[in-house]
């Protein structure tokens, strides 16, 4: 074929963006709050940005019975509610075009073929190439069975010539080690790993990446980012809203697998892990996986020692009083689950020895924070008086990931006047600020990678085995004993947590 | 006002209402050369960049045509306030009115302005021509010279010189605000072709007719220059009718017209249609909406149709993309040369 013909030879220029092949998105549990509030959004943004394909589809799986117009309808108000004012009429009837809904039960075979059928038919009307994508955003407990007729069906089948079959998996990916290994297994016989994308929106956030950026692309850091330099490193995931509406999911989960086992574990991958040869899926992913493997696992009967739970009682957030946990809706009256987790973690490689790093997640924390607090050691030795330097601390290089992206740094530095007083002063940067252009969602960009084939922003199989491995001894010594401590809601956690530290001469920074 | 006295007074712009120093995230610095009837427009645009683009914009408005000397410079801030915490993030701004003697120095003016370390982009917002008498001083302080070929009089005339200062590597590179205002359009002329059944359709195009309007030249030139150079037409001879514009190619599968016609009345750019062997593909935009549209035909049968948003029209939305590109652009020196190469038929 002429090389002309292999390409389109049009789009081979640095200022066009990349474009998706023509394909079919299929969400399975359509009828959910995620294909409305996040999952359609997304993709109208991409069409509406010149993003996707002509030849572009989704079709919308439940058990609901709704019409393609009944499911359009929805879909426009998920819309209107999450871009309100900014919906062109013009491109949301030319983008409905392609939004198509099936009835079916995901359990039964017979929806299958009806699937196939209806999507052989999109290939011939809308030109979608036999591209699928698979995306399952039902209930977790019906991946292993989708996956499976979907294989049954032969749908999961890339051959030479049909276009690409990929399965994304939305978190959790199992509930422990057990069920996320049997889940890979599961999906592994019908899919093979790199048609998988497991999804933790997470790694789709601009300021997420950022981290990589701000490690790998500045060379005065990398240097001293290790147990040289570094005293101890804390990682804070920190909500101020409660379990809300998701109680009976919560009452699940806990934080230690709605938060740590994806969100925190992928922060301190990010933050501890080495320089990765490039920027692909491959090399990012092995040495996140490097990472996980190298965390010390913590021994079942000295979990207290490394791990702290507890839960939010009723206090006052920003002004506001709000309940306990215990009172919110489908929760248990006598519910111990962890609504804050603190681990202290130790990282054994070269460049981490010794270096505990502390992480925390929490929910009706006193404010929405996310940061990465890289606190050096103490200058050895410093010519000032003792009275002179009183308030002076060790430096900390603070990356702040949300609210407010940006990095700070603590110095010391001279109080002016007579003598020689020296104060610590932080320069605060918001980087994110020279940048002050909208961050695409993280769907959206997650989404766009997807469809191109790109899954370096997705966690692999022995990612998400090897964060639920560290997290193992802790889930099953809590397990076997049900105290969670407590913690006014609008405060930074238990007491246990401070002790965590305490124990070390060292505590937590306020965010 | 001294170098020290502009930049003492910046600092005092940027102090918040408790007298701390407000943060100075730059990203770079950003130099105009206008004059006195337009400065309104591109502080107004300077500030709008603010939010997106924390920078030093040294805005020089000058006059070589008076005998007198005289200097006045002025300075602002810009300030976004960020989130919770109320800290605010500027844009500075410094305005030189330069007339007589000093007028014909600019570049000792702007040069010690400028923030360290940060490239410099040299902004012409009016009509340009590298014969402008401070260009080839102030262009040795720029990393990258940034012109609106549709504000010269001959868009042909400033696509040509483009075309040659594209060539000069020993100058910065170029950009044009009316590529990045193509750019949209390419993406969608590109976006039919992905397909791979419609790949054999790219190779046999043989006509193209781009309808546009006087203020949409310079982008119809470029539009039909891209075409070419990408796909290896080579132009051939060219007419003129009546301001219709037609081009013959030579390409690999033979013959290809290109036709600009200057008739639209709605939009500087309205439609660019392509003919292949068997299908026709269309990116229209009525009047000044800002959505377009695509389609595929095969004869009078409806293959394929899209609504999507063309995007960004406001100046200071298509200055900021282009502040985003660093570098040559290739694409846009090759598309140059070719519209030369037309204008020369």
């Amino acid at each position: 074929m002429p090389e002309t013909l292999q390409q389109n030879v049009l789009r081979d220029e640095q200022r066009l963006p990349a474009v998706p092949d023509p394909g079919v998105v299929v969400i399975f549990g359509a009828s959910g709050d995620l294909t409305a509030r996040k999952l359609v959004p997304a993709l109208y943004d991409l069409a509406q940005g010149r993003r996707l394909p002509m030849e572009f589809a989704v079709v919308g799986i439940s058990r609901t019975p709704m019409s393609h117009d009944e499911f359009r309808q929805k879909l426009r108000k998920g819309l209107d509610e999450q871009r309100a004012g900014s919906v062109s009429e013009d491109v949301w009837e030319s983008f409905s075009k392609g939004l198509f809904y099936l009835p079916g039960d995901s359990k039964k075979p017979e929806t299958y073929e009806e699937l196939k059928a209806f999507l052989q038919q999109l290939d011939e009307e809308r030109g979608t190439g036999g591209n699928r994508v698979y995306y399952l955003s039902s209930s977790p407990s019906l991946f292993s069975t989708i996956v499976e007729r979907l294989g049954e069906a032969g749908m999961s089948q890339e051959e030479e010539g049909s276009g690409y079959a990929r399965l994304v998996i939305e978190k959790p990916f199992g509930r422990d080690l057990e069920s996320a290994k049997e889940l890979n297994g599961d999906i592994l016989r019908y899919f093979r790993e790199k048609q998988i994308y497991r999804i933790d929106h997470y790694l789709g956030k601009e300021t997420v990446q950022n981290i990589l950026a701000l490690r790998f692309s500045n060379g005065i850091f990398e240097p001293i980012w290790n147990q040289h330099y570094v005293d101890h490193v804390q990682i804070t995931v920190a909500e101020d809203i409660g379990v809300g509406t998701r109680g009976a999911f919560y009452e699940e989960a806990g934080a230690l697998r709605d938060i740590v086992q994806n969100h925190v574990m992928q922060v301190l991958c990010l933050t501890a892990m080495e320089p990765p040869v490039a920027f692909d899926a491959d090399s990012l992913r092995e040495e996140k996986v490097k990472v996980l493997k190298a965390v010390r696992p913590i021994p079942e009967d000295e979990v207290g020692e490394y791990a702290v739970r507890g839960q939010y009682d009723g206090g006052w957030v920003f002004g506001e009083e709000v309940k306990g946990y215990r009172e919110e809706g489908n929760v248990a009256p006598d519910s111990e689950t962890e609504t804050y987790v603190a681990l202290k973690l130790l990282v054994d490689n070269w460049r981490w020895a010794g270096v505990p790093f502390y992480v925390r997640a929490g929910k009706r924390m006193p404010k929405k924070s996310t940061e990465i607090a890289i606190q050096f050691h103490k200058t050895p030795h410093t010519p000032f008086s003792g009275p002179d330097t009183r308030g002076l601390e060790p430096n900390v290089l603070v990356i702040r990931v949300q609210p407010e992206e940006g990095v700070s740094m603590k110095i010391g530095a001279k109080v002016p006047g007579s003598g020689f007083e020296v104060r610590s002063v932080n320069m605060d940067l918001l980087y994110g600020s020279a940048f002050m252009e909208e961050a695409p969602d993280a769907y959206q960009r997650l989404l766009l990678d997807l469809m191109l084939g790109d899954p370096t922003l997705f966690i692999r199989a022995d990612e998400a085995e090897g964060a639920w491995e560290i997290l193992q001894p802790v889930m099953e010594s809590w397990s076997k004993d049900g105290h969670s401590a407590r913690y006014a809601a609008g405060t930074w956690g238990p007491d246990e947590a401070a002790a965590l530290l305490g124990h070390d001469g060292r505590e937590w920074r306020r965010p | 006002m001294s170098v020290e006295q502009v930049e003492r007074e910046l600092a005092r712009l940027r102090m918040d209402e408790d007298g701390t120093p407000g943060l100075r995230a730059s990203v770079l610095n950003l130099v105009t050369v206008t004059d006195e009837e337009s400065a309104g427009e591109v502080t107004r645009i300077v500030s709008k960049l603010a939010g997106r683009f924390p920078c030093r914009a040294i805005v020089m408005i000058s006059d070589t045509e008076e005998q007198d000397a005289n200097l006045d410079i002025r300075v602002s801030a810009f300030c976004d306030v960020q989130g919770g915490t109320g800290s605010q993030v500027c844009a500075e701004q410094v305005e030189i009115h330069a007339e007589g003697p000093p007028a014909h120095h600019l570049m000792s003016l702007a040069g010690p302005l400028l923030l360290p370390d940060l490239p410099v982009f040299l902004w012409y917002p009016g009509p340009f021509t590298p014969n402008l008498p401070e260009f080839s001083s102030m262009a040795d302080l720029a990393d990258r010279i940034v012109v609106n070929s549709a504000a010269a009089s001959d868009s042909g005339v400033c696509l040509q010189e483009l075309s040659e200062l594209a060539q000069d590597t020993s100058m910065p590179a170029v950009g044009d605000l009316q590529w990045v205002g193509l750019s949209p359009w390419r993406s969608l002329v590109t976006a039919l072709f992905d397909p791979p059944d419609r790949r054999e359709e790219l190779e046999q195009i043989h006509r193209v007719e781009i309808l546009h309007d006087s203020r949409g030249e310079s982008r119809a030139l470029l539009l039909a220059g891209w075409l070419a150079s990408t796909l290896g037409w080579r132009p051939e001879s060219a007419r003129d009718n009546d301001g219709a514009r037609e081009f013959v190619f030579d390409g690999p599968s033979g013959e290809i017209t290109v036709a600009l016609d200057p008739g639209s009345e709605d939009a500087s750019l309205r439609r660019v249609r392509l003919y292949g062997r068997e299908l026709s593909f269309q990116v229209s935009r009525h009047r000044e909406l800002t959505e377009a549209m695509s389609t595929v035909m095969r004869g009078e049968e409806l293959l394929g149709e899209r609504t999507v948003q063309l995007g960004f029209f406001d100046q200071d939305i298509i200055l900021g993309e282009e502040l985003r590109f660093r570098g040559r652009d290739e694409s846009y020196a090759a598309a140059l040369r070719t519209v030369a190469e037309m204008l020369e038929l």
